[in-house]
């Protein structure tokens, strides 16, 4: 029976919405009632709009009021806003090239670093690959009984590719080491963590010989001087660096701009007031004034850009 | 259950076969998880299905990451709106915390709730979540606010109008 609305319809809906807007928010006189009254009264529209209006007002009446506000309030902001991030990421192709460079040298003993804001691609002397993000710095040690990664500085991405020899393929952190059972996966270290993600197959941690955990496809694990942390689910932020874009799912703003500060040189930082405040979306991190605009944009966020180096992020008044 | 018309499910059969692989790559590349990728391919398929259109589809790959994306959102979306729920969960008095069973249902709702509120600005939003949802005054969210109560008044009245909309258009 219900079709969707006529302009005429639509009309009268909007009429209806400041009615029941009005008589929420009117003292209760006997003035605005009548006036209401002749409104209802003088067209059928209006009586039908009526009445699905206030079906409208009623429908979110059976829910426990505090849980369902409290949650929505603080999903925050909009779908729009998620998608906006998301349309940088995802309506360029541009962003998914840019700074990529191919390292195709076939022998090297040196270390491999990226620049900050860089990503490099390394194609390593077995055939695996070898992606490293932003600032990060890796020994390659392969000789006849191994293939090791020595990963001192940021996060990898590793793509191993099969050993006609069968040697071992190892990432090494100084808070324990990642072995690879034929597969994808990813590393990062800071100063008081590594993490490993796994995106492909298996990987075996391990932090001496009793410390052991075997890691599957769609889980990621942090490790460090405690010990190895609970095991936990990828989320779509885990891949995602590798096309240049950084996904935050209710992630508090200031360990947003943490992450997005190892993309760009200078310091960025925010008002405390607002580090809590959880962000949704998708930021470019190849052009990270670009993302600082798309968070200024879909947020109640002013960045205050003191000199190119020193950037802060506060509430917008 | 209708039967889908055959040629139509020969047709989305055929984008299947040939380009499931790209798509489960093409997501793959965005998100990283396995599991996700994997059900966000078989969700553009099924939804492809169900919008009868596949006889008449001229690019397929742009197509099909278009469907895949928005449903990549919507999962996005969901993901964020379920941790504020088990947040908002845990902050409950034990007493007020609801069956394991209302409480997957409220979830559904709220994702629901969310969606039709998708079109609003974020003020407009969330004036409408504290008058209708809170059940706050229209002056105490004013105040709360740092708007006018004729700011107020008006985001209530925008909101509303789209809010009876979308349950019209619904067929609701």
């Amino acid at each position: 029976m219900s079709r969707t609305p006529t302009p005429a319809q639509r009309e009268a809906v909007r009429q209806a919405a400041h009615w029941y807007v009005r008589l929420a928010s009117a003292a209760d006189d006997g003035e605005e009632q009548a006036q209401w009254q002749h409104w209802h009264d003088s067209d059928p529209l209006h009586r039908q709009a009526w009445q699905r209006m206030q079906a409208a007002g009623a429908s979110f009446g059976g829910l426990p009021q505090r849980l369902a506000a409290s949650t929505l309030l603080a999903a925050g902001h909009t779908r729009r806003q998620v998608l906006y991030g998301l349309a940088l990421l995802l309506g360029g192709g541009a962003f998914a090239s840019l700074g990529w460079r191919s390292d195709l040298r076939r022998e090297w003993t040196a270390d491999q670093r990226s620049a900050i804001g860089e990503r490099r691609e390394v194609r390593l002397a077995d055939g695996s690959r070898l992606l490293l993000d932003t600032d990060s710095a890796v020994d390659v040690r392969f000789d006849g009984q191994q293939r090791q990664l020595l990963l001192h500085r940021g996060r990898i991405l590793v793509d191993t590719a099969s050993d006609p020899a069968a040697r071992p393929f190892s990432v090494a952190t100084r808070f324990g080491q990642v072995l690879a059972l034929g597969t994808r996966f990813t590393v990062a270290v800071d100063e008081q963590n590594a993490e490993v993600a796994v995106l492909e197959k298996a990987v075996e941690v391990s932090l001496d010989a009793s410390r052991r955990l075997r890691l599957d496809a769609g889980q990621r694990v942090r490790f460090g001087a405690a010990g190895i942390g609970p095991v936990r689910d990828n989320d779509a932020s885990v891949g995602a660096w590798q096309d240049g874009s950084l996904i935050a799912i209710a992630l508090p703003l200031g360990e947003l701009l943490a992450q997005l500060g190892r993309y760009r040189p200078g310091l960025l930082s925010c008002d405390p007031a607002v580090a809590g405040m959880k962000i949704s979306g998708a930021f470019p991190t190849d052009d990270s004034d670009l993302a600082l605009t798309a968070l200024e944009a879909s947020f109640p966020l002013a960045v205050r850009r003191r000199t190119r180096y020193w950037v802060t992020v506060t509430r917008r008044s | 259950m209708s039967a889908e018309p055959p040629a139509l499910s020969c047709a989305v059969g055929a984008l299947y076969v040939e380009h499931s692989p790209w798509l489960h790559g093409w997501l793959r590349k965005r998100m990283g998880n396995h599991c996700d990728v994997a059900d966000l391919v078989q969700d553009t398929f099924v939804k492809l299905l169900k919008a009868r259109s596949a006889l008449d589809i001229r690019e397929p790959r742009h197509y099909l990451s278009t469907v895949a994306k928005g449903l990549m959102i919507d999962l996005f979306r969901r993901r964020s709106l379920e941790q504020a729920y088990l947040e908002a969960l845990a902050s409950l008095p034990p007493a007020q915390v609801p069956s394991s069973e209302a409480q997957a249902m409220l979830f559904e709702t709220l994702v629901e709730l969310d969606h039709m509120l998708a079109g609003l600005g974020a003020k407009v939003r969330e004036v409408f979540i504290l008058a209708q949802l809170d059940g706050l005054p229209y002056a105490q969210i004013a105040t709360r606010l740092g708007i006018s109560l004729r700011t107020v008044n008006n985001h209530m009245a925008k909101a509303m109008e789209h809010v009876c909309l979308m349950q019209w258009d619904a067929g609701e």
